[in-house]
Order: C-alpha cells, then structure tokens, then sequence
C-alpha cells in the first residue's frame, strides 16, 4: 500500500508516494536523501533522529511518513541560512559540544525547539530539553554550556 | 645538525610562547558537524548497492547440523545467501594463535544467542529479513554454561573443543615475594569485588559498506577506530595481502573500544560483496549493537593487600576470573592490563597477579575505554578506603603515602616519568573541599576518591608500536596532513593540525588534515590505548620539523642568510632581527632544491620508547608515558529508594599538557559520564544466554539529567610528548565508580563491592547492616 502525500521540508515543497509502513525518518533519509537526521535506534529512544515538525520537536523515527501529510519539517539541513550558520550552531562551535557528532543534529534541533518557544530557558529547562537526546560522547558539559552561553545573549537583547 | 639544534630549543621553549598549541582552537571538522554534512558509513549509497542482513544463532550453544537456503535464495530481490561454506573458514587474528577462534560465519557449532550463521544481500533491507525467515537451519542444541565460575569447574559443557577446561588464557605473574611480604605485613585484607558487562552504546550503531572491483581490490568504509586492523583481518579471512584491501575515511559515530579492531560486519559485507560482485551496506539495528557486538569483560576479582601499621602498601596478590564470553577477542590483553595495572597503581613492590579467562556462552567482551583497567581500579581503590578506615588514616593521605613519583619503576617494570598523581590528589581535596566535608559531614551526603595510572598507549602487539604522517607544504602556503590517525569523536584531526601548524609557523586554518585511508595516508594502528595525540603527535610533530628544515634552507639561499637567523610565523619566512626582509612560503617552497612538483614534503615515524611484555618474567616498559588522575565525587543518598546522585566531580589529570584544552576537558567529562554509566546504571542481564535488556529503553545510559558538573583539571607536563602531551582518551572513566563507592562507603560505612551500584542494589545492602 502507498499513499501520495506532500509536505514541506526545509522550506521546499515535496510531493512523494511513500509506503504506508515508512517512517518519517526513512522519508528523509532514504527517499529526500536528508542524511543529517541521524538514526540510533529506532525506537524513540535516543533522539538521534529529533526533527521539528510544525513547530515541535519530534522523534522522526516514530512519526510516520503519512502523519506528515502537509506537514512542515524543519531538519538540521535547514538551519543555515544563506551561508550563514544559525547562531546554535555557531555556539556549538564555540563550545566545543559536540565529539563524533552523530547526537548533534538531532541535539540541535531539540534546543531549537526549545529556544523558539523559549528563548532564555534556565539551566534546568535546558537540561529538561535535551534529556530526550542520548549523547555518548561529551556527557551533555559542553552542550548546556553552549546552550547556556546563547541565554545570555538572548538576556542582553531583550 | 645545527638545524636540529634549533628545533630542539624550540622544544623547550616556555610553553607560555605557543601560538596554536594549549588554545581552544575550534575543531576542524565544526561545519561538517554541526550542519548534518558528515557522513558516516550508514549514509553512504553507492551505484548498484545491495543491503545486507545476518541470521544469527537463536541458542547459546548448539551443533549446526543442516542449514538449507534454497527457499530464501529464490525469494525475488535477494541476490546471495552465505554461510560458512562459501568463507575459507579462516579465523579472524585479533591477538593471534592460539587465540584466533573466531570465524567469519560459524561452521559446527554456534556459541551464543547472536552468533552470526549466515548472511544475506538484497534490494532492500525489508527484502533480506524476509530472506532471513526463509532460511532453514536445524540445531542441535547443546547445554550451555553461563557463570564463569560454573564454566571452570569439571564437567562443564566445553565450548570450544581445544579447550577442555574453557579457559582460554591464564596469566601468572609474580614480582618480588609475595608471600614473605604478606608475612611482614601489620595487616592483611582481602576482599572479593564484582564487575558487570555493559555495552559501549556508540551513538551510531555500526555499519559497513564493502565492494570489490575486477582485480580482487576489496574496498571498504566502515565505523572503525582503526583501518590498520580491518585491513589486516579481512586481508586475514580473505586470504589476500593487505595492499589489496583499501579502508576509506569516514566519519564515526563513536568507538570508545567498540570499533578498535575488526567487527564480524565488516567480513560478512565484503563477504556478500564478492558473492554478488556488488557493493553491499550493513546497518546494525540497535538490538544487534546490543547483543551482538563486544562489552566490557565482566570480571571476579579477589585482592589481597598486606599493608604495614602507617599505610606502606607492601604486598598485593590479586586473582581475576574474566568472563571471555563466546570467543576470545582481546581477552587476554584485557585481562593483562588489569594485571598490569594491580603491579602499578601506587608502590607496591610485591605482586602475585593470577589470571583466568574463562569462556561462556554470552556475547564476549573486547576492547572498551580503559581495557581491564576500571575492573582492575574499582578493586583496588575500593578496597584502599577499607584499609584507610581500618588504620585511621584519611584515604587521600593514604594515597599520598602510596602515591607513584617521578622516576619510580613498578613492580612489573613500568618506568614512570613525569607523574603528577600527588598533585592531582592535594588539588582534588582543596577542590572539592574535602576538609570542610569532613568535618562538617551531611547526611545523606558522601565524599569519595578514586585515582588511576594508564599507559599513553601499549606495545602489545607484535605488529610493533608506531605512528607515521607525511607533512606536504605547497607552492600556495597550504600544508596537507597525512596521518593514518583516526578521528571517532577525540579531535585528534584538531589536535594533530595544532602540533602541525605549531611546529611549522603556519596558521592551523591553513593544514588540511587527510586521516585513516589505507591506501593514501602512511599507517597508523588506530585510535585506542589513549595513544593517538603521543604517538601520532610525535609523528606528525617530526614531520613537520622536516618539512621546516626544508623552507628554512631554501629561504635562506633566498635572503642570504644563514636559515638559522630565520623564523616562520603567520605563514612568513623573516629575518629574526629584520621582519621586513621576508618571503612567503610559497616562494620557499618552489625554491627548494627537495622540492617535488610543487611542494616540499616532511615524513614522520615514530616508535615509542616502549618493550613488549617478557612472557617469562612478566616484565616490561609497555609505554614511553603514563597518564595519572584522581577524581572526587560527592554523592546524595536516598536511603529509602537507593537512589545515589551525583551532585558534582572534580576530574584531576595529569595529562600533560594540553594541546587543545577544550578537547582535553571533553574527553575527560565524556568519559566520567561513561564512568557515572558504569558505576550506578549499566549492567547487562541475561536470561540463559539471552541479553534481556536488548533496547536503549531497557538498557539505560546516562542523560543530562544523570551528569553532574564536572570540573576537569589538566596538569603535568610530559618532556617525551608534544609539546609536553600526553593521551587522555580513557583515563576519566577509570576512577569513577570506585570514587562513587567510596562516597557511599562515606555516607553509610557500608562499601558495596559489586557494580553497578543500582538503586536496587544500594536500598538492599542497607538494609543488611
Ligand atoms: S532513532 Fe529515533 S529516537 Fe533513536
Ligand atoms: S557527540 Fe558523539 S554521541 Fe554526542
């Protein structure tokens, strides 16, 4: 069974046939060749594969493709604007908060989330975030220091 | 010869001068990264690709008796189905015969739930696990043995033929008299401690891609930590030499061990490739990543301690039974280590180590961060807090009393160099106001400490102990790194072109690094044994001194000057006393007379300093550096649901010195992480044989939420590493759980001698007393 469906990702529009057991996450990955949206485990468990979907942060790995019927999908793909870094990015940079790399798209696109609805959210909050994303690498130091570090940028522009 | 004067000065400058070296330079991958641009083996595609699947043994033991494929080979969409038949039947290597005992595909028997029989490759991956179902195998099954102790005793099920008695290795050292020292000792501890399996749980599970092209050239891109061995093993299984096998730079996903030597994806890629003579991808599900692939060697561990009335440590014997699982992979290198480290870890001059290493029917331990080390130190600083309560002594004095110094030999023969172990303890006690802590204790709350040696890496194979790069400097002013190093997460490709662009003077966004290709960069052995900044960085540090010596020659000629009243900085070659009177690189390099082509190149090989292991005494100066640390925990205790928190650590390492600090830092909290994991929540269990906790939902890691602050500290400095480095991959786990377990031991005076310190766990050994 296949079904069309369209959606908009990264602000292109598409319009696919997609099988009625797929994923999102193999949506973007295998079908829009979307490889930065990562997969861990496939189970909602590590957050690997967190894209936001009309506006909220979801694990793509549990969405299905067909859910995502005139949906709009923002991926790690979609942060750079112009050849310019989105500034989470420029402070994971900065920060060093990332190691092999594989959690950082999806851990990216949780604190998006987060500072789009929130943007000078509390250590706490921070933390609360991004529990959903497993990271083997950097015990999380480095990314709320990075997370944080935008706080404090976002406190002096208000 | 006047040359190397210079660089030699230049190596014993004040530290403080460094331009790139010691700063927080960004990583040179952060765009790839942080933009969802890096690929790793599972995102690659290539032309007429084909997906592969592995049928694995449902028993933990059993006699393979018929294995039909007909049904699953005529399904459409499949294009080969593989067992043991269509291999050579040639063992992987790992540490060599007698070792070598496990095969591609299991031919006879399987030996554990996992064990891989047979393999498919198809269109797509839905279409090879339908192929799977189709395969018909009828087993024997055969009684299986899971508990190491049980698999030692006579009459056990044998698990592998050439092993009667299912040990596949023993060690015995003994260094000075154990038994006289005991006999002098004021006291005599001995204490049984327990560690667990728990699995490395690299983000990424693994994957591979194999192909091979008309000249039985395999090529290969997989998650690996180490191209050198995947290389030497599939050349191995294959039955062609190594040149032949080319593995490709990816990024990975994380290694912490995992991926340091061949995993059985690699072998059955290339296995299904040559079959179809189509490039062929496998991607591990998470529970195959959990079941299937190595865990830290749980081990048994008795240790006896003899101790004079002021704290000397005068002798230890320590007894170990490792649970090898199925199939020797680096058992007893692990085991060794664990050895090694019971001969090193403070002066104690007599030392008995016995060693088992007993197969079960279980999935089967191999490398992973610290490698028999944090089994090793979780018996050692644990039973260390005993000994300090009993004589009264504060347990840092007491490590103080017993710390190594600089220029110590160990009992087994290690030759300490810089060590910095005192100071790691006096700076973890101030930190973490240990004092104050004391005197004023909380309840519910607890201080603990745990201290760990380590080498910066070990020459334990015969292959030798080296790391080599080749430094290119073109006719533009740009320098290309080539360095077999590899890259899993550490920033060694950061840190490598700190040492490049510090040693030559040019700007460390100028060096393009070109790391782990098997055909294009000189060999390296791989990233483990937290060898990779000393070993690589000396290589690519001499490299670049060559490359140098070059462009100062041909800037000479050009300026007229004796090279030695030259200096290269930002990218410039200059008179020293007349900046002006300069030339750029570029000009240097097409003025060479060792130019070729269009750039100047410097090689780098270095070998340690470093001895294998005498088999007979045991002996041995496996390093040329030792990597020291001590962490503090404090801990808050529930003692109605056995709940321990961290509430913060402080990481003392004397790492040398840091090349790139924020890549220090983030090894070190990565690993205390791993270590928190290990010390309160990981633990595998099993249900005759079978993994249970087979999903990250059952099989928990730390989150945010579980990590507590951490405050690394970098000390040390080491003469022999670049620009005074040493490795500092796996030192910050080593430490941490028996620091946790003192910190209970602190708040309760209960000591918990098995890991992990679950709640469960935690709630029922208080309630005992
Ligand atoms: S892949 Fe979706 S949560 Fe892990
Ligand atoms: S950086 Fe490797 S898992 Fe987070």
């Amino acid at each position: 069974m296949n079904k069309s469906i369209s959606l908009r990702v990264n602000d292109v529009d598409y319009k696919v046939n997609v099988e009625n057991n797929w994923t999102l996450l193999e949506l973007l990955r295998d079908r829009l060749h979307l490889t930065g949206t990562k997969k861990g485990c496939e189970e909602g468990e590590c957050g690997a594969c967190t894209v936001i979907m009309n506006g909220e942060p979801v694990n793509s790995c549990l969405v299905l493709a067909i859910e995502a019927d005139k949906a709009e999908v923002v991926t790690i793909e979609g942060l750079e604007k112009n050849g310019q870094l989105h500034p989470i990015q420029e402070a994971f940079i900065k920060h060093g908060a990332f190691q092999c790399g594989y959690c950082t798209p999806g851990m990216i696109m949780s604190v998006k989330a987060l500072m789009d609805h929130n943007p000078n959210p509390s250590r706490e909050e921070i933390i609360v975030a991004i529990t959903g994303n497993l990271c083997r690498c950097t015990g999380y130091t480095k990314i709320i220091e990075a997370v944080e570090s935008l706080v404090a940028v976002n406190e002096k522009d208000s | 010869m006047e040359y190397t004067a210079v660089l030699n000065k230049r190596e014993d400058k004040d530290i403080m001068e460094h331009d790139v070296v010691g700063k927080r330079v960004p990583n040179v991958d952060s765009n790839v990264k942080v933009t969802g641009r890096a690929i790793y083996a599972s995102d690659l595609n290539l032309p007429e690709m084909l997906f592969g699947k592995i049928l694995r043994s449902p028993y933990p033991h059993a006699r393979i008796k018929n294995i039909d494929v007909s049904e699953a080979k005529k399904l459409p969409g499949v294009c080969a189905v593989v067992t043991a038949e269509d291999t050579l039947k040639i063992n992987y290597l790992v540490q060599g015969p007698p070792f070598d005992d496990k095969p591609v595909l299991a031919y006879g028997k399987t030996r554990y739930i996992g064990d891989e029989v047979a393999a498919v490759a198809a269109v797509d991956e839905r279409t090879a696990l339908r192929a799977l179902d189709l395969i018909k195998i009828e087993y024997e099954p055969l009684p299986a043995v899971f508990d190491p102790e049980e698999a030692m005793k006579e009459g056990a099920p044998v698990i592998h033929d050439n092993r009667p008695d299912n040990i596949s290795a023993r060690t015995e050292r003994n260094y000075g008299n154990v038994e006289k020292a005991f006999a002098e000792s004021d006291y005599v501890f001995e204490d049984r401690y327990v560690t667990q399996a728990v699995s490395h749980c690299c983000l990424e599970t693994r994957a591979s891609l194999a192909r091979w092209d008309s000249n039985v050239n395999l090529e290969i891109w997989s998650s690996t930590q180490s191209p050198y061995f995947v290389r030497k093993e599939l050349a191995h299984v294959f039955a062609i030499p190594p040149t032949k096998v080319r593995v490709h730079q990816i990024h990975v996903g994380g290694g912490f061990g995992a991926r340091s030597k061949v995993c059985e994806d690699e072998g059955i890629a290339a296995l299904l490739a040559l079959k179809t003579g189509r490039p062929v991808k496998i991607t591990y599900t998470r529970e195959e990543e959990l079941t299937a692939t190595r865990i830290r060697h749980p081990m048994i561990i008795t240790l006896k301690t003899g101790v004079r009335k002021d704290g000397t440590l005068l002798a230890r014997h320590m007894r170990i039974i490792t649970d090898n699982g199925a199939y020797t992979h680096t058992g007893p290198g692990v085991q060794g280590v664990a050895g090694m480290v019971a001969a090193s870890l403070y002066r104690v001059p007599n030392v008995r180590v016995e060693g088992y290493l007993v197969y079960t029917n279980k999935h089967f331990g191999g490398p992973f961060r610290g490698y028999g080390n944090p089994q090793a130190t979780f018996a050692i600083e644990s039973q260390m807090d005993l000994i300090a309560t009993k004589l009264n002594i504060d347990p840092i004095e007491l490590r103080i009393r017993n710390a190594n110094q600089p220029g110590d030999t160990t009992a087994c023969g290690w030759k300490i160099g810089s060590c910095a172990l005192q100071e790691c303890l006096e700076r973890v006690r101030e930190e973490i106001k240990w004092e104050e802590k004391k005197k004023n204790p909380v309840p519910g709350r607890g201080i603990g400490v745990g201290c760990m040696i380590h080498a910066s890496g070990f020459k334990v194979y015969l292959d030798g102990e080296w790391s080599s790069a080749i430094v290119k400097v073109t006719h533009d002013g740009m320098v290309e790194v080539y360095c077999g190093a590899t890259d899993m997460g550490t920033w060694s490709k950061t840190s490598l072109a700190q040492v490049a662009s510090e040693e030559l003077g040019i700007p460390v966004d100028l060096i393009k690094m070109i790391t782990m290709d098997t055909e294009t960069t000189p060999i390296d052995l791989g990233a483990w044994g937290s060898r990779t900044i000393f070993i690589a960085g000396n290589a690519v540090k001499m490299a670049a001194a060559e490359a140098k010596q070059q462009l100062l020659e041909a800037a000479g000629k050009l300026l007229e000057v004796n090279p030695l009243e030259l200096t290269i900085a930002d990218g410039q070659i200059f008179i020293t006393t007349d900046p002006y009177k300069k030339i750029s690189i570029g000009e240097a390099v097409l003025a060479s007379k060792e130019r070729v082509g269009q750039a100047v190149y410097g090689k780098g090989h270095y070998e340690p300093e470093a001895e294998l292991l005498d088999r007979s005494t045991g002996m041995g100066n496996i390093s040329e550096a030792y990597t020291f640390s001590a962490q503090a925990v404090e801990v808050e205790l529930d003692e109605e649901t056995g709940t321990v928190k961290p509430l913060r650590i402080i990481a003392a390492h004397d790492c040398g010195y840091p090349i790139n600090p924020t890549a220090v830092e983030g090894q070190i909290e990565g690993a205390v992480a791993q270590g928190l994991g290990y010390a309160l929540m990981e633990n595998h269990s099993y249900d005759n044989g079978r993994v249970l906790n087979d999903t990250l939902v059952d099989y928990k890691i730390p989150t945010a939420m579980d990590v507590p602050p951490i405050k690394a500290l970098m000390l040390g400095y080491e003469p022999k590493g670049p620009f005074g480095a040493k490795g500092v991959g796996e030192p910050g786990l080593v430490g941490i759980a028996p620091a946790v377990a003192n910190a209970i031991f602190n708040a309760t005076g209960v000591q918990i001698k098995t890991l992990p310190l679950s709640p469960e766990k935690v709630y029922w050994e208080l309630k005992k007393d």
